[in-house]
């Protein structure tokens, strides 16, 4: 929220209930939302073959990760994964890789940088919410093509194919949106630095460089020298991949196991959050202050 | 109470001063230097409740940024500003229902879609009922004759319709005071004239305050009685644009057509020959003499046709930015309505750098 965004109207101006603005509640939220996903839909559908190559670019990581992984592990294990768990690992990957994809930071960027935040600046709508709606929107078009895919793929190669029972799956969808959730707002904050800084967008770069090993993009997280893996373990990257990818193919499945991960989730969605709030409020106070 | 208040409203900058070269730059990394830019100085006025009123400056007058302090998107540095009895800074959607901001250089309008789907957005951003919704609708496309545009991808649209469009998705939340910074820019003069005529037929209708910047003097004789003027972040002038010529530019031009050559030198002698054009030539005359010496030109040359005029308002304009800018000049013209100008006057105040 804005600094001040929710306190009175200054000057002891009586306030009639048809001029209080608009309608603040879930109901009002839910409207604005349902308008916000339409447009963004709509404006998607413009982009179709766009977002079709970026789609493209989007599993042939995965894939040609998949690729070099089976290989090496056609002689014999590797760290406890075979082929097929191989195969299973990254085709999950792809799937949670496209739901919990973010992109703000390039937008929240310009916004900022050439202006455009000035007219959602003066709209009675934090602009953050532009942004979710923008991914629910693209999230659910993807994901189900990614679901569409792998379901064609699953049918023909039993490798890639996942048992996953009722529990399991809501135990994946509950992992997968608090990673969409912790992903959202890493690349929404980093937009924001754009406050300060003219290379938000390069520290966004470092960010997915880290990511490739942090967050198991490369391999795993277990496959990592254990140094490596511990220090992952207690940052947000594999929270927004690995662990929802785990849970799904059950390479995580134990009761402490998924209390641990789902507490480090939760613990960096509130972190994240709270960075959101302090550098939105920092960040407004610094525009306020010398302009856009 | 006003629609708008500003007391004394001041926005200064700190601003790191770049070095050129390699040397420069890192100098800079160490020992960064700043540089105050005042970018607003002590501005004061009101603006009444649907009164149009026209705020001129030349580029980097302040004129923006004093706009985007009355949106609350800015900090003033001190002074008070209050719109529809918001501060704006801590007005909230309440006070963002109340108002639209129209920025010629930036749109909101989504690039890939009809202008109705942001429409619809807005809708639902302002929380407007349907029926509202449909009736403002309505309203405008009748006004700023948009039925043709409505289905059309924004992308395909041309500047002037996108302007269209762009009032009418700021304006379907009816709101009571519109900031608008410089709409006509870049539009072909049709469209200008669209966009005034639009702008006075909807304030009329609402009672809406406007508050119109632009580089267009025509934008501002068509649509304002009332003018601001600001140059070095400094209010040089409040008050009738009629009063200002007659301030600044006390002259009259007397546009004569002759019925036999007179030479330059025989007009000289009654004023300043401006135009000289045989038949047709145009003299500049004190203000207080024009009906006298027109008298004498009828009497003494062989004129068909004299015409009195007041000079144009673009070069009445040019001479208060020419005139010595500065405080002093501010104590002159802002008569009444802006005391912490005049206040910065008496103490000889230093010029203002220029900043937006």
């Amino acid at each position: 929220m804005r600094p001040g965004e929710a306190s009175a109207p200054a000057v002891g101006r009586r306030e009639p209930a048809a001029e209080r603005g608009p309608k603040q509640g879930a109901a009002g939220l839910l409207t604005r939302y349902a308008a916000l996903v339409r447009a963004a839909w709509l404006t998607d559908l413009q982009y179709r073959a766009a977002i079709a190559i970026w789609l493209v670019l989007g599993v042939a990581q995965p894939l040609v990760t998949l690729a070099v992984w089976w290989v090496v592990a056609g002689e014999g294990q590797v760290g406890g994964y075979d082929q097929a768990d191989f195969a299973q690992y990254f085709f999950a990957l792809m799937l949670v890789d496209q739901l919990t994809l973010a992109w703000d930071v390039w937008y929240i960027d310009r916004w900022i940088r050439e202006g455009e935040l000035n007219f959602r600046l003066a709209r009675p709508l934090d602009p953050i919410h532009e942004a979710i709606a923008d991914n629910i929107a693209y999230k659910m078009k993807t994901g189900a093509l990614v679901l569409a895919v792998w379901a064609g793929v699953a049918l023909f190669w039993p490798a890639v194919r996942l048992e996953v029972g009722p529990g399991r799956f809501a135990l994946a969808a509950l992992a997968v949106a608090l990673a969409a959730a912790i992903r959202f707002l890493t690349s929404y904050v980093n937009g924001l630095l754009a406050f300060w800084t003219t290379r938000a967008t390069a520290i966004a770069e470092l960010h997915f460089g880290l990511s490739l090993f942090l967050a198991g993009r490369i391999a795993p997280l277990s496959l990592l020298p254990p140094a490596v893996a511990g220090v992952a373990g207690v940052l947000w990257f594999p929270y927004m991949l690995a662990f929802p990818v785990e849970v799904l193919t059950g390479a995580v499945a134990t009761g402490p196991e998924l209390l641990r991960g789902f507490g480090w989730q939760c613990f960096w969605l509130a972190a994240w959050i709270a960075a959101y709030r302090l550098v939105w409020t920092r960040g407004l106070r610094r525009y306020g202050a010398v302009g856009g | 109470m006003p629609a708008i208040l500003v007391e004394g409203l001041t926005k200064h900058y700190r601003v790191k001063v770049r070095e050129p070269g390699l040397g420069g730059a890192v100098r800079a990394l160490f020992r960064p230097r700043y540089r105050e830019v005042r970018a607003v100085d002590a501005v004061s006025f009101r603006i009444e409740a649907g009164e149009v009123v026209g705020f001129l400056g030349p580029n980097g007058a302040g004129k923006t940024t004093t706009i985007k302090m009355l949106a609350g998107l800015l900090y003033p540095t001190s002074g008070r500003v209050e719109v529809v009895g918001f501060e704006p800074w801590r007005g909230g959607p309440a006070f963002k229902s109340r108002f639209a901001l129209v920025l010629g250089n930036k749109q909101q309008l989504i690039w890939d879609l009809p202008p109705e789907e942001t429409f619809l957005v807005n809708r639902a951003i302002y929380g407007i009922g349907w029926p509202e919704y449909r009736r403002a609708l309505d309203e405008l496309v009748a006004l700023l004759r948009l039925e043709d545009v409505l289905g059309r991808p924004v992308r395909q649209l041309s500047q002037g319709e996108r302007m269209k469009c762009e009032l009418a998705a700021a304006l379907l939340h009816r709101p009571e005071v519109l900031f608008l910074d410089e709409p006509t820019l870049g539009l072909d003069v049709n469209a200008q004239e669209t966009i005034r005529a639009f702008v006075r037929d909807y304030s009329q209708r609402h009672g809406a305050t406007v508050l119109l910047t632009s580089h267009y003097m025509a934008d501002v004789t068509a649509l304002a009685e009332r003018v601001l003027i600001i140059n070095h972040g400094t209010l040089l002038y409040d008050g009738a644009l009629a009063t200002l010529a007659e301030r600044t530019l006390p002259v009259k031009r007397v546009t004569l057509v002759l019925a036999a050559p007179v030479p330059r030198a025989g007009l000289e002698r009654y004023g300043t020959v401006r135009e000289y054009e045989p038949p047709r030539a145009v003299l500049e005359v004190p203000r207080q003499d024009a009906a006298r010496l027109s008298a004498r030109l009828l009497a003494e040359l062989p004129v068909l046709d004299l015409g009195i005029s007041d000079p144009p308002v673009e070069e009445v304009i040019r001479a208060v930015f020419a005139a010595p800018a500065g405080p002093a000049d501010a104590a002159i013209w802002s008569a009444g309505a802006a005391p912490a100008a005049r206040a910065a006057a008496r103490e000889g105040r230093q010029e203002p750098q220029e900043a937006e």
